[in-house]
């Protein structure tokens, strides 16, 4: 047993490195597209406190109003434009007809509301689109499909050109939002509302703004997980599921953290492939990256309960 | 005294209302399906519940129904949630002659319920295969196939009908981690001991069902001689993708009847040629019942599904399912000699089901499903199936007809169904019925 886990599966990785490399690039995919995932959490909950139940659905909604909006003969790249529009919609009827009203509420009242805006989005969007699976624009968006293959060691390393162009795009989004929100006034005052609301308050942020600001961008953000994952196996609603992946990232990298949801993202997406491929699925059967990322974030959780770059919020009483 | 009247009058016209509302609903024969149009399975459900739809929408438009009496096709949404597919049942048991339950999980949570609620469980294809023993499964039908056989006929297939040719190969099991994707495997088991083969068992959660790259990264680590797939919902699409991506033959990668769908393998297009499914159904677009269908449901605007769907292996199996369905009511009208039947006289009709070449013809269904038989030992059928292989458009025959290892499988399934009633004792037993004789 302690060669099984402790030697066994090291020897196995110097034995076939190509293989190690393999499974490396597939954690870093999935990593990167967890870490979208949740940064639309993040971005959201650092402005306004809510933990937006909703993010996994608008993945769903954003990529199918794309693929919808093509197959009625719109082009390609005017379905992403309309498809921004319609996000920026979303976002503007979020904030008017369920937020605002919510406005003091306790942050459960908050949540509870993005659950309301779950249920309504899957119902809206099987009512609109039908629950079938549809095939992602890719190639009409100019996305590669073909594959890259390397022999690195004397090895085959397969590299698919669509997650190349995920992984690159997705780092893309990520430094022009960091810069976004370094550099621009509103980026500044997305930060300012979330570090202290009532000082953002009394220097006139409008709250109304940025609520609509933050969501557009989580649309945004979900737009292009939606094709990266649409891109690997169609669209439909299960692509919601995917999204739950992302609670372990934010347990382990903090709510407010934009660094810890991508160093979560890309920490849970790597380990929990190498875990399963050299532990789990010789020693335990397999499909343990179901559990293994929230094992890992409950025991980050154990040593720093606000993640591991979130902050510690300390409350007067 | 006006107002009292007036309240008088309403109630009246209420009471009538309400009164031709009940004779409307005894006038028909309540067949609820626990569908699942929503979820991470929608997209594999969708065309499946809209085939059997279609069908009992074309019997009540074109002969009024079954015998004179129409059905009254109501959809119960579970979206493939045990949970919800139990509440479904209870809601809609009261009135119904049969449940539909539409998953393995609702079914084996629904089984022990039926036989107190005594009203008869269609699983066409699903289910616990030991409920092909209607000694002890009295109120449960899978015809016309079980998971058992399903896995037969693959595995005849991929060994040429000379199982001891797989001797030192190794297959690769990709399923879904469920009840449906783990019930295959004590048959397989089985057989991977007797025939000296090597079977991987690979799970996949279902959370992972579109993230699949561990799961590939795994056979391609094993290097398997065949992949077999126990896919269903989103899991199918994430397979064939990542296989095409992994480069893995696609000849040597063959799914379960519910792996077989167009639209998932739509996705890879041409890349996906050559991969196979097993199917006990295939789709007849010049059959004479697309005619009737087009006819009385088509063209009046009734159906939910459209052209591309009705042409793929899953409507028509809908199609197919229904038929089972309204065959076993008209056996259960003519023997009962009644029309308005209840759930223990189509308990007999569906198991005194012959389902023959000429009443396949009769139908207009010629060679959508292959002909069979049910007894009360035997609530299968084991009516075999075809090997349906991707051409890049669409799935076409690849094989002959061909028919499960009832030899084998029939032990198996009279000792699970027994192992089954003494876990779950006191389970009544009809001792009426050998299921040796099935």
């Amino acid at each position: 047993m302690f060669y099984d886990i402790f030697i066994a599966p090291f020897v196995d990785m110097v034995e076939a490195p190509d293989f190690l490399m393999q499974v490396l690039w597939e954690g870093l995919v999935s990593g990167i597209l967890y870490a979208l995932i949740a940064l639309g959490f993040v971005l959201i909950f650092r402005s306004s406190r809510i933990f937006n139940f909703a993010q996994g659905i608008m993945v769903v909604f954003a990529a199918l109003t794309l693929v919808g909006l093509y197959a009625m003969g719109v082009p390609a790249w005017i379905c992403v434009i309309l498809t921004l529009g319609v996000m920026f919609v979303l976002a503007v009827a979020i904030e008017r007809i369920v937020l605002r009203p919510l406005v003091g509420q306790p942050d459960i009242i908050l949540f509870m509301a993005t659950i309301g805006i779950t249920l309504f989005l899957i119902g809206f969007g099987e009512v609109i689109f039908g629950g079938e699976n549809k095939v992602m624009i890719t190639e009409e968006l100019g996305i590669p499909t073909g594959s890259v293959l390397l022999e690195p060691f004397g090895g085959l390393l397969i590299l698919e050109q669509k997650d190349i162009t995920a992984v690159v795009v997705a780092a893309l989004l990520v430094v022009g939002l960091l810069v976004f929100l370094n550099r621009t006034r509103m980026g500044r005052a997305i930060r300012a509302l979330g570090d202290d609301p009532q000082a953002a308050l009394s220097v006139g942020i409008s709250i109304q703004t940025i609520w609509v600001l933050v969501w557009f961008i989580a649309g945004i953000i979900a737009l292009v997980t939606g094709i990266a994952w649409g891109a690997r196996a169609g669209v439909s609603f299960a692509l919601e599921v995917i999204a739950y992946k992302a609670l372990p990232v934010l347990m382990l990298g903090g709510l407010e953290s934009i660094a810890g949801a991508i160093i979560g993202g890309l920490m849970i997406g790597i380990l929990e492939k190498l875990f399963e491929i050299y532990w789990g699925q010789p020693l335990l059967g397999g499909n343990t990256e179901t559990w293994f990322a929230f094992v890992l974030a409950l025991i980050v959780l154990l040593f720093r309960p606000q993640g591991l770059f979130g902050e510690k919020i300390i409350e007067r009483v | 005294m006006k107002h009292f009247t007036k309240l008088a009058a309403a109630a009246l016209a209420l009471s009538v209302l309400a009164g031709g509302a009940a004779a409307d609903e005894t006038e028909a024969l309540f067949v609820p399906n626990l569908a699942y149009r929503t979820g991470p399975f929608a997209a594999t459900g969708i065309p499946l519940m809209n085939g059997q739809r279609d069908y009992a929408l074309m019997l009540n438009a074109r002969d009024g129904g079954v015998g004179g009496i129409k059905l009254n096709f109501e959809e119960c949404e579970t979206g493939y949630n045990t949970q919800k597919g139990v509440e479904c049942y209870e809601k809609t048991k009261g009135t119904a002659i049969v449940t539909q339950p539409w998953s393995t999980g609702i079914t084996l949570q629904v089984l022990p319920k039926t036989n107190v609620d005594q009203i008869p469980i269609l699983a066409p294809g699903y289910g616990f295969s030991p409920m092909a023993d209607g000694k002890v499964f009295q109120w449960a039908y899978n015809m016309p196939g079980s998971y058992w056989d399903a896995a037969s006929m693959i595995l005849k297939y991929i060994s040429d009908g000379n199982l001891d040719s797989l001797k030192g190969k190794t297959i690769a099991y990709l399923h879904l981690d469920h009840p449906f994707g783990k019930e295959p495997l004590p048959y397989l088991e089985k057989m991977a001991a007797d025939h000296g083969f090597k079977l991987e068992p690979i799970p996949v959660g279902l959370k992972e069902m579109q993230n699949q790259s561990a799961q590939w990264l795994q056979i391609r680590r094993l290097r398997p001689d065949y992949v077999i797939m126990w896919g269903w919902g989103a899991m199918n699409a994430g397979a064939i993708t990542e296989a095409v991506k992994t480069k893995f033959p696609m000849e040597n990668f063959v799914g379960t009847w519910w792996s077989g769908h167009d639209a998932d393998l739509n996705i890879v297009g041409d890349k996906g040629k050559g991969y196979k499914s097993i199917s006990f159904s295939r789709p007849v677009l010049d059959a004479p019942i697309m005619a009737d269908l087009k006819k009385y449901v088509y063209d009046k605007g009734d159906s939910l599904s459209n052209d591309e769907e009705r042409s793929g292996v899953f409507y028509s199996r809908g199609l197919v399912i229904s038929m089972i369905l309204s065959e076993a009511i008209a056996t259960a009208q003519e023997h009962f000699g009644k029309k308005d039947i209840g759930p223990a006289d189509l308990r007999w009709g569906l198991e005194n089901l012959n389902i023959t070449d000429e009443r396949l013809a009769e139908l207009g269904m010629t060679g959508m499903v292959a002909p069979f038989k049910t007894t009360c030992g035997d609530h299968t059928g084991h009516s075999g199936g075809w090997i349906l292989e991707w051409d890049g458009t669409k799935f076409v025959q690849a094989s002959d007809h061909l028919m499960p290892d009832s030899e084998v499988i029939r032990p198996m399934e009279v000792e699970g169904a027994k192992a089954y009633a003494e876990a779950n004792a006191p389970w009544p037993v009809n001792e009426t019925c050998s299921a040796e004789a099935g």
